[in-house]
Formats: structure tokens, sequence, C-alpha cells
């Protein structure tokens, strides 16, 4: 053979090598969020109905300085001298920024608890250490941002930022004070800026807002955080879209709402519901009483159940009366002929799992070192907020009112699961492994059901023309259990009702809310 | 909620495994088919580890126990001249763990293509010669499979494509030394989830940028006739990528580097016969986010002359 046939063998085969490869390697690492620019400015938002605060007046906002006074001068032509000189970094932060606070605040809430939720490492004698809020950035790592925990601690941050934003509303158009940059030609608005009054800053109040939440809840990301917050408001500085007292104002209002919700979290129960040895003990003894199989951990060395107590926290729009009224029926006995039904069910799907239903598994798997499925929910829901150009108020009434849901759907779901403390079907069948991962509490109902049907009714009334994908979804999240064989058809299905009930009560209170 | 977290060393040990079992021909070895001769055959390996690095963190976990893949792949080469073979390879895997919750899979992993070209053959000093070689190889999942149930998943999913230089030296009374290195480009893989988190940050997507890998084996050994036995010490290191955080599963672009020793008897059975049998034994030495394996390889080969 000629040296040249040789080469082109060579080369044929190197080339079609590589086009096997593609050249882009890159990952847009966020959504894509447009500059906001509202639909509507939601004027009215400073009268609607309260969920903790008693009104919008709670907290007072003391009246600006005069458009023509010395000092607000001095603000507008600090903001101009900042303005000829910005730098690329500051121009990348004011484009972040122009998303939306309330849908930028939401994506690295995501990330703090897909960073966060990882279970503790066992000790080498076998036991668990529990994460200490006292000591966060130690192995342990607090928290462990589990199901409930996220599910509490997206509410948390979304209800405050609801609430502060409205009692924003409420005095900005108390004081009418507009923007900077419709005040002074020399201005330019370097993030859409509306008729919305700038006094207080809304994005101030955000950064306020969330940074005293996600402190309490996220002790060891202090650093990212106050980083975030403290860039949120440069950005509505220099943008042209708030002023210095603007900000000032807006930053103090939001820390003074925190105050409250930080004095909630502190007493709703979320500090006993780790629970006590005794205290695990009992619910095994009360299900061995009862005649039927208690739930044992599955996992090598065994672990506490995950915080058994969670169904006592306090829920935000129901009370303890209802949680209980709430509850769906005992699942099948764990000796009756329709639960080895239903084992079998999941031995033969399991079995019998094709690459779509593995897909869906994975789809809606969610399980530890990710934003958890309240998180996957609110995923769904930025995305519903950025395309129907929400205000910033009505963007943070849909993700409270949705995470309301959720919080209250884990409190539910929790009270049943360690009110009955129903195996999983490894443990009734050993045959059955998991393609997933395995949770570490009682199988009934599903947790993924619960969280899906609440937030789908909620995300259903607020999005009427979506609510058949919204339901499809509903439906594919809860089936995924079953691929991944950890939970029962009697799970699903009691936990689909259950949550659909509980996200019922968010949407009567968004029915009297004054928001429509 | 999981705590089996553990971390996989099989997706690259295939490539230099199955690889280096053709008769006198693997990929990063000195040597070439023999023009229009075609050998081909099966290899087996058995890879098992107990102990896998969490980061730089070395580790055992209850919900893993032991960890065990087993390979079956078909390997062949074909000499289109006497300066280049062609080479293909396709790997069948199962994986296991002895405790735990976890579901094994198994399936059809990758398909690999190469072609290696002799740039130079001379006699070197009075002793023996010297050769050296270019290799490009390309791979690409032969199926559907997940790579994101590791350890269990069989693979990575992504394409792959690598260039290699080979320096090989044959001493003329039957011992020999090779070097041999590689730049493996790896295209970005798709997850059936919407998002992840690697690397101290979550990932609002479905790829993954999967980090090139360089490694390099240096290897010496003796042949005479139809016995050929080399011992190799080879090191992967993949450029990004983030670690195994404490206590969470691995990911598929987690910086999987490791160490390995590897041993190899080969040995050709006369005409008519013809055929190749290799028996091996390889271990990890040193790792980051693998599993230290040991493996167990068997193949037979046979050729045949056209």
């Amino acid at each position: 053979m000629r040296p040249s046939l040789r080469q082109s063998v060579l080369a044929v085969a190197l080339s079609g090598a590589a086009a096997l490869f593609g050249c882009d390697n890159s990952i847009t690492s966020s959504e894509a969020l447009p500059p906001l620019q509202a639909a509507s400015l939601d004027s009215g938002a400073g009268s609607w109905g309260m969920i903790f605060l008693s009104g919008p007046t709670q907290f007072a906002v003391a009246a600006p300085a005069a458009e023509t006074s010395a000092a607000y001068r001095a603000e507008l032509a600090s903001i101009k001298s900042t303005q000829a000189n910005l730098t690329d970094a500051q121009r990348r932060s004011i484009e972040y920024w122009s998303g939306g606070g309330v849908l930028r605040w939401n994506q690295i809430l995501r990330e703090l608890v897909a960073r966060f939720n990882l279970p503790p490492a066992p000790r080498r004698d076998g036991t668990y250490p529990v994460p200490d809020p006292e000591n966060p950035f130690a192995d342990p790592q607090f928290p462990f941002a589990n199901p409930p925990y996220a599910s509490r601690a997206y509410s948390y941050v979304t209800v405050a930022q609801y609430e502060a934003l409205k009692t924003a509303w409420y005095w900005k158009y108390q004081y009418h004070r507009p923007s900077p940059a419709r005040i002074d030609n020399g201005i330019a608005a370097l993030m859409p800026v509306s008729d919305l009054p700038a006094y207080p800053s809304e994005d101030a109040v955000l950064s306020g807002v969330t940074v005293e939440m996600l402190k309490v809840l996220f002790p060891a990301a202090v650093a990212l955080i106050t980083q975030k917050a403290g860039e949120q408001r440069n950005a509505a500085l220099w943008s042209g879209k708030a002023s210095a007292s603007d900000i000032a104002a807006g930053l103090a209002l939001g820390k003074s709402v925190a105050t409250v919700f930080v004095a909630r979290a502190g007493a709703d129960g979320m500090r006993n519901a780790v629970g006590t040895k005794t205290q695990w003990q009992a619910l095994a003894d009360t299900a061995l009483a009862r005649g039927e199989i208690p739930w044992i951990s599955q996992e090598s060395p065994p672990r506490p159940p995950m915080l058994p107590n969670f169904g006592l926290v306090q829920a935000w729009l129901m009370t303890p009366a209802e949680v209980a009224t709430e509850r769906p029926p005992a699942p099948p006995s764990t000796s009756s002929p329709e639960m080895q039904q239903e084992v079998a069910e999941v031995r033969q799907t399991v079995e019998g799992l094709t690459r779509e239903q593995l897909a869906i598994a994975y789809k809606w798997n969610d399980g530890a070192g990710t934003y958890a499925p309240p998180g996957h929910w609110n995923d769904i829901a930025a995305e519903y907020i950025r395309d129907a150009q929400l205000s910033e108020v009505r963007a943070a009434r849909t993700f409270a009112l949705l995470n309301m849901a959720m919080h209250d759907a884990a409190v539910g779901c929790w009270g049943v699961k360690f009110l009955y403390f129903n195996p999983r079907p490894g443990q009734l069948d050993p045959s059955i492994r998991t393609v997933i991962g395995l949770p570490n509490f009682p199988a009934y109902p599903s947790g993924h059901s619960t969280f899906s049907a609440s937030a789908a009714v909620v995300l259903s009334y607020l999005f009427p023309e979506a609510a058949p994908a919204f339901d499809a979804m509903k439906e594919e999240a809860s089936i995924s259990r079953i691929y991944g064989g950890i939970h029962y058809r009697s799970d699903i299905e009691r936990g689909k009702e259950h949550g659909a009930r509980i996200g019922g009560y968010a949407v009567r209170f968004a029915q009297q809310d004054g928001a429509n | 909620m999981l705590q089996t977290r553990t971390s996989t060393v099989l997706p690259f040990l295939l490539i230099a495994l199955a690889a280096a079992s053709l008769e006198a021909q693997t990929i990063d070895d000195g040597s070439l088919m023999p023009r229009r001769a075609l050998g081909t055959g099966f290899l087996y390996a058995h890879e098992s580890w107990s102990q896998y690095w969490e980061g730089s963190l070395k580790r055992d976990n209850g919900n893993i126990g032991t960890f065990t893949t087993q390979t079956v792949t078909w390997v062949a080469g074909y000499g289109v001249t006497d300066r280049l073979s062609v080479m293909a390879m396709l790997p069948y895997v199962w994986t296991h763990a002895s405790q735990g919750p976890l579901h094994g899979m198994h399936g059809l992993q990758d398909l690999t293509l190469a072609a290696k070209y002799q740039l130079l053959s001379t006699p070197f000093t009075d002793r023996g010669t010297l050769r050296a070689m270019v290799v490009g190889a390309a791979g690409m999942p032969a199926g559907n499979y997940t790579p994101d149930f590791l350890p269990l998943a069989i693979g990575l999913a992504s394409r792959r494509f690598s260039g290699r230089f080979t320096l090989n030296f044959q001493a003329h009374q039957g011992w020999f030394l090779n070097g041999s290195a590689a730049y493996t480009w790896r295209t970005k893989v798709k997850l059936d989830r919407p998002a992840y988190f690697t690397n101290g940050q979550i990932y609002l997507s479905d790829e993954v940028a999967m980090p090139a890998v360089f490694d390099y084996t240096v290897s010496a050994g003796y042949q005479y006739g139809r016995l050929s036995i080399p011992i190799s010490l080879s090191q992967q290191r993949t450029l990004g990528g983030g670690d195994i955080r404490r206590q969470d599963m691995p990911f598929v672009s987690n910086r999987m580097n490791f160490v390995r020793a590897d041993g190899l008897v080969m040995y050709t059975l006369p005409a008519p016969v013809e055929l190749g049998i290799r028996v091996g034994m390889s271990r990890i030495v040193s790792g980051r986010n693998v599993g230290q394996a040991t493996t167990l390889t068997g193949g037979l080969f046979h050729t045949f002359h056209f």
C-alpha cells in the first residue's frame, strides 16, 4: 500500500472519530431570566391580606426627604458619577439582578438546599452525629436540608419576602417617590424602571429580609448570602432604579420584618423534630402493639428516622386540629393480602423497568444532594412566574402560596408517616432493591405525592391555563416512586388525596386575599 | 436520604484493560497487528472494591459492602498495513453491591474504535528496536444507559476522543520498555433530571460538562517467542471536576484520579490453534473519587490471516 493511502485511511479514521466529539462543552448553569418588566405594577398590593403580620403598618417607614432637598440631590449626583465609571463586573451584577430579585433569591435558595441536603456520615461506633446549629461549619454541617427541613426553609423565606414586599408596596404608595432615573434625565435606567415608587426600594427590602432569614436557616452559608444581598442593593443603586435613601429605608424594613419570622421559626417546634431515642423506640413499639410490622432503617449502620416529630411543627394555614382532620385513613395492614399484592406490584415494576420509567424515576428523584421535591416545584413555578412577567410582589405571593402549601404538606405527611410507621417495600421483600435511593423514614404516605399534589393544586389555581400540565407533572412525580421501588400504590394514592386537600387551604387563602 | 455513596473506576479501566489484551497488540502498547491479520476474542474482567475515596478521604460504606463489576468485552484488531492497525471493542457490564438497597445495573457500555499508526521503527543502539506510535481512539455509548446512578451506573455515557503517543523499545534479548500517554476529550452528557449540584454550585440544567482526562502508562516486560509478561504502572488524572461531597453519591463529572499497577501473562498456542490466552491482575494503588479496585482478567483470542 502506498504511504498516501495509509495516511488517508488514518485521516478518515481520525476524522470519523472527531465527528463523534461535539465542540461545545459549555453549560448554562442557571435559568435564563430576561430583564423583568412587570406586566402590572400591582399598585394595590399594600392592602393584600397578610399571613402572619398584623398589617402593612406593623412596621412603619418614615417619610423620605423631599426630591428637592440637598441630601437627595447629592444622592442623585452620586449615582451619576458611579454610572460614568461602571466596571464590567458592576454591569454583570446589574444584568443578573434585573432578572428579578424574587426569582434570583429563589434560585439561590434552591442552591443552598442542594448544598446542605446531605445526611451526616456515621461515626466509627455506628452512631450518627446530629447537625448542630451552634456549630454549623463542623462535620456534619448544619443543616441537613432534607425534604421537611427544605419545605420549611422555602416557606419561611418566601412568606417573609411576601409580607415584607406587601408592606413595602403600602409605603411606596404613601410616599410616591419616583426612581432616580425618572426624576433626573442624567441618570440612565440600566435595568427596567417603571412607575413603581422607589421608596422604600423593593430590592433592598428583599435583600434585608432574605439575608436575615437565610442566616438562620443556612448559617454556614453566611458569606455567600451577605455577598449576594450586597450585590442586589448595589445593582439597584447603580442601575438608577433606587437612591441611597430608598435603599436604606428598604433594607431597614426588610430586616425588621424578618425579626418576627425569625422569632416564629425559633418557636415552631422544629427544634424538637429530631426526637429522642425513647421516642424512636416508642414508634416501633406502638406499631407492634397494633399487630403491624414496624419500619426499620435499611441503612448500615441503622440510622434514626428522619425528623419523626416534624408532624408537630406549626403549619402556616392549618390549625393542629385541621392537620389531624385532613389525615388519610390507615394503610393496609402489613399482614394483609392487599399489602402482599402491593408489594408484588413494586417488585414486578422494578424488575421489568423500562428505560422511560427509569428516566421518570431519575427526573423526580430529588434525593440527597439535590434541591429536594419542594425545590423541584419551585423550579417549575419559577418558569411560569418568569414567563408571566409577574411583579416582584406577585411573584413573591406565588412562591409564598406554593411553599406554605408544601410546608403544610410536609407537616401533614410526616405526621401520618410516624403515626403508622409503615415499612418500605424492600423491608417486607428484601429482593426489592431501588434504582434511586432509599429514604430513611416510613413509607405511608408518599412524600413526593403529597408535596406534588399540594403544589399542583396551588399552581393550577394561580396559572389555570397550565392546570393540565401541573396535573400531569404531579402524576409523574407520584408514580416515579413505584418505579424507584420505594413506595406502594396506596402510599401514592392516599398521598395525592392528602396533598390536594392541604393545597386547598392555600387556594382558599388566595381566593380571599384581595390580590385577584 | 440515601447513604450509599461510592465511586467507580470502571469506565476508564475498560479502555486500558480491554485493550491491553489483544494478543500482542493493545491501544497503548508498542506493537501492531501483522498486515491482513485479524485478531478477535473476548475478555472477562472481575473488578471489586470495598473501600473508596470520597474526595481524598478513604472510607468504606455499609450501604455498598463490596462492590463488584463484571465485564465481558469483545475486542478485535486488524492489520490494515504493516504500519497501520485498527481496533474495536465493546463491553457488556454488570454491577452489583453486596449490601444495601441499591439495585445493580447491566447493559452494553461504550463502543471504542481506534487506529494505531507506526511513525517510526528503527534499530536503536545494537540492542534492539525503537518504535513510535500514534493512536486516535473514539468512544461512544452503544446504548441509552444512564450515567446518573454511580457507582452502579455501567458507564459515564459521554463520547470521547483521545490522542495517544507511545514509545517502545524492544530488545533483541526479549525484554521491552513501553511508555504511553494520552489526552482524552469528553463531550457533555445529558441527565434525566433538570438540575444537579456539583463542584460547589447548582446547575439548573440537564447537561453536564465533562472535564478532559490525561493518562499515562509505563510498562516493562519480557517477550520471548509466544510468551509475553508485561507489568505496568498507570496514572489517570481528570483535569477538572468536583470531589464527592461528604456522604454524597459520586457524580458523573467527578475528578476521578488513580494510580494503578498491572501484571499480565499472555501466551499464544502454536499453529494451527493460534489461540491467545491471557490472564492478568491489577490493583489501584491510590486514588481520588474512585474505588480501590482489584481486577482479575482472563481472555481468549484468535488470529486469522487473510
